[in-house]
């Protein structure tokens, strides 16, 4: 992917733009908002990796810029700003997530890859395949090969937002905000309670293991090992 | 006691009413002394002296000389008209400007009334007569005529009567309209104090303008509060900027934590950069935990507008528990009745919700119960998550809410964040943190003011 980062803290910006080149990815990095302006402007990205709080032009301001200029690239903002209310601040100036300093670099980088590689919006397709993995959105029935899969109804939204990001890490905090959808601090680790209770159901012994755990980062849906 | 007896001004105004009644009755009687009573005094004392100067005159062989003067006496004009009756000892009238009189009365004095149709002139009377035995037996009654006193009696009278309702209606009247004027002035007062303590600093005593003793008041605690809300502001800049502050270091321990682990040559090395890494966040979550809770005391976080489905909120919260309790070999039992909604913030108060289910997992006993309850009582939902557990000693309940307090020999891990947030949040809403001993076992509870019905 081509990526632009916006950041004025340099050894901050210098982290991620390592991290994500470590992923594969090309990253150009700018300092201030009016630069940024410049690139977003000129240049086309994949994705855009805002800090709300930069000299000159303040992150929003090019945010809304971009936006109101018809440019759809998806925007991650970054910012030390935690609130939930900030939060919804920077999503209705359009971005399309939010993610608060600090952060883990493998958290950036799923967000960034579910933007980017995003799979037909929802409700446009009534079924959801991976491998021998099917689920049928209309009658809410989940199979696996012939075997009917018995989920809960939170099991099966967990299950169909790791099938519309097959391939793709999802990290504990994305399944919490998009299948839960409240805005909070969990004290302990809840999800993965809940993924294993899923995994039991989904992956049985003799069958190909499909829900994976990536290792300091999240869960993927992935047929090689 | 009703509503309107408590109230200051009302009683204000029936004393005052009291006070303005005792000095109107006050002042009647003196009038009524100088009117009514001193002229009758008078009248009697000349009757007195006439009744016996008359009777002098009397001789019971030619009665003619009394006769005479009886009757220049009747023809004199004056305020109060000469009246007689002279009666021999056989019964004869011998001289009378009255047509009746009353038969021998038991005192020398006599009051009576004639009627009109009594008096040649056609006029009503009263009658004051001295009644004077003869020594022959003969009758003489001197009078005069008092009608004019005893009217201005009568109206003075009717004055008491009808004034003293009168007063007595208007005051109790003003004393209501009063109190409920003063009484919508406080209101405004305390609606705004209210609105204040409920996190809005904000709010201002509406002033009208008039220079009353209320703007006077309203505009003494307008400047209070904004004093109040300069003194906050500058606490919670200095703090937003602390945590500005902080955070970017925190950000680059971050990043540079992370570099390290990741150009870790041995296991050792690596092991030690992510737990140092681990440390790193932890650090940063009990900040924003302690943040958070500042701003939602101080009224600068959450949507108070909300309408939030308790009901839907509640299953969430023991949806996303339940695997973590099974995992503890426990179960979460659901009473939650449908329809329960309130007003406030859904992501605060599912926090909360799910820091109670956290705590009860954790210190409730392995294969026990936790149960949540969700239910409506009068015009409150009320919330409470009940565990097994050892609860909390009654000495320490009153500082499991203080920020970084554990209970000794607790146990568990944390740093005593939770509940200070729980109480934050529930104040917020207009509601208080209860825990009660459940024997066994620890009740966590909350008593929401349900939102109105009929809005959606």
């Amino acid at each position: 992917m081509r990526l632009l980062l916006v950041e004025d803290d340099r050894r901050v910006a210098a982290h991620i733009a390592k991290g994500l080149g470590e992923a594969g990815h090309t990253v150009d990095v700018v300092g201030d908002g009016r630069e940024g302006l410049y690139r977003t402007a000129g240049e086309s990205y994949d994705a855009v990796i805002l800090d709300r709080m930069l000299p000159e032009v303040d992150g929003l301001t090019i945010l809304r810029t971009m936006r109101a200029a018809g440019n759809t690239t998806p925007v991650v903002i970054l910012s030390a700003l935690g609130e939930v209310d900030e939060r919804v601040t920077g999503l209705k100036a359009g971005g399309d997530d939010y993610l608060v300093k600090p952060f883990a670099m493998s958290e950036l980088i799923a967000r960034l890859e579910v933007q980017v590689r995003r799979t037909a919006p929802a409700g446009e397709r009534m079924r959801l395949e991976f491998a021998d993995l099917a689920l049928d959105l209309a009658t809410r029935e989940a199979r696996r090969g012939g075997r009917r899969i018995d989920l809960t109804p939170r099991e099966f939204l967990i299950l169909e937002y790791m099938m519309r990001h097959a391939r793709q890490v999802v990290t504990r905090s994305m399944l919490l905000e998009r299948v839960w959808n409240y805005q909070f601090d969990p004290q302990t680790n809840i999800i993965d309670q809940h993924m294993s209770r899923l995994r039991q159901k989904v992956d049985h012994l003799g069958e190909r293991q499909l829900i994976q755990t990536v290792r300091g980062a999240g869960y993927a849906l992935r047929e090689e090992d | 006691m009703p509503r309107i007896l408590r109230s200051l001004t009302f009683r204000l105004a029936l004393l005052y009413l009291a006070l303005f009644t005792l000095s109107i009755a006050g002042l009647l009687a003196l009038v009524w002394w100088f009117a009514v009573l001193e002229p009758l005094r008078l009248v009697r004392e000349s009757v007195a002296a006439e009744a016996v100067a008359l009777a002098a005159f009397y001789d019971p062989a030619d009665p003619g000389p009394l006769v005479d003067r009886l009757a220049l006496r009747g023809e004199t004009p004056g305020e109060h008209h000469g009246l007689h009756a002279l009666v021999s000892a056989d019964g004869r009238i011998l001289a009378a400007n009255m047509t009746r009189w009353p038969a021998r009365g038991n005192g020398d004095w006599l009051q009576f009334e004639l009627d009109e149709f009594e008096m040649p002139d056609g006029r009503e009377r009263e009658v004051l007569a001295y009644d004077v035995g003869l020594p022959d037996g003969a009758r003489l009654l001197v009078g005069r005529d008092i009608e004019e006193l005893d009217d201005r009696e009568e109206l003075i009278a009717n004055a008491v009567g009808w004034g003293s309702a009168a007063a007595l209606l208007f005051g109790l009247l003003g004393g209501i309209l009063m109190s409920l004027v003063v009484a919508r002035r406080i209101e405004a007062v305390s609606r705004t104090a209210r609105r204040v303590m409920s996190g809005d600093l904000s709010g201002r005593v509406a002033v009208r303008g008039t220079g009353d003793d209320f703007d006077r008041l309203g505009e003494t605690l307008n400047a209070m509060l904004a004093r109040i809300e300069e003194l906050v502001e500058a606490v919670s800049r200095v703090s937003d900027q602390i945590a500005h502050e902080l955070r970017t270091p925190l950000t680059r321990l971050h990043a540079d934590l992370e570099d390290l682990a990741a150009a870790a040559d041995t296991p050792e090395r690596r092991l030690l950069a992510e737990q140092a890494l681990r440390e790193a966040v932890e650090l940063q979550a009990t900040f924003d935990a302690l943040l958070r809770i500042a701003r939602i005391e101080t009224g600068r976080h959450g949507n108070q507008s909300e309408r939030v489905d308790l009901t839907v909120l509640l299953s969430d919260a023991a949806d996303l528990y339940g695997p973590a309790a099974e995992a503890r070999a426990q179960r979460i039992t659901c009473h939650i009745e449908t329809g329960l909604v309130v007003q406030g913030d859904r992501n605060l108060l599912f926090q909360a919700v799910s820091n109670l289910l956290d705590n009860a997992i954790k210190y409730g006993p392995g294969g026990g119960v936790v149960e949540l309850h969700g239910r409506r009582s009068g015009e409150a939902v009320e919330v409470g998550v009940r565990d097994h557990g050892a609860g909390i000693p009654v000495a320490e309940r009153g500082r499991v809410t203080e920020r970084f307090y554990r209970v000794p020999g607790g146990g568990a891990d944390g740093v005593g964040l939770g509940l200070s947030l729980v109480a934050a949040v529930a104040k917020r809403h207009g509601a208080r943190l209860a825990l009660e001993d459940a024997a066994p076992g620890l009740r966590a509870s909350l008593r929401l003011p349900a939102a109105r019905t009929g809005r959606s």
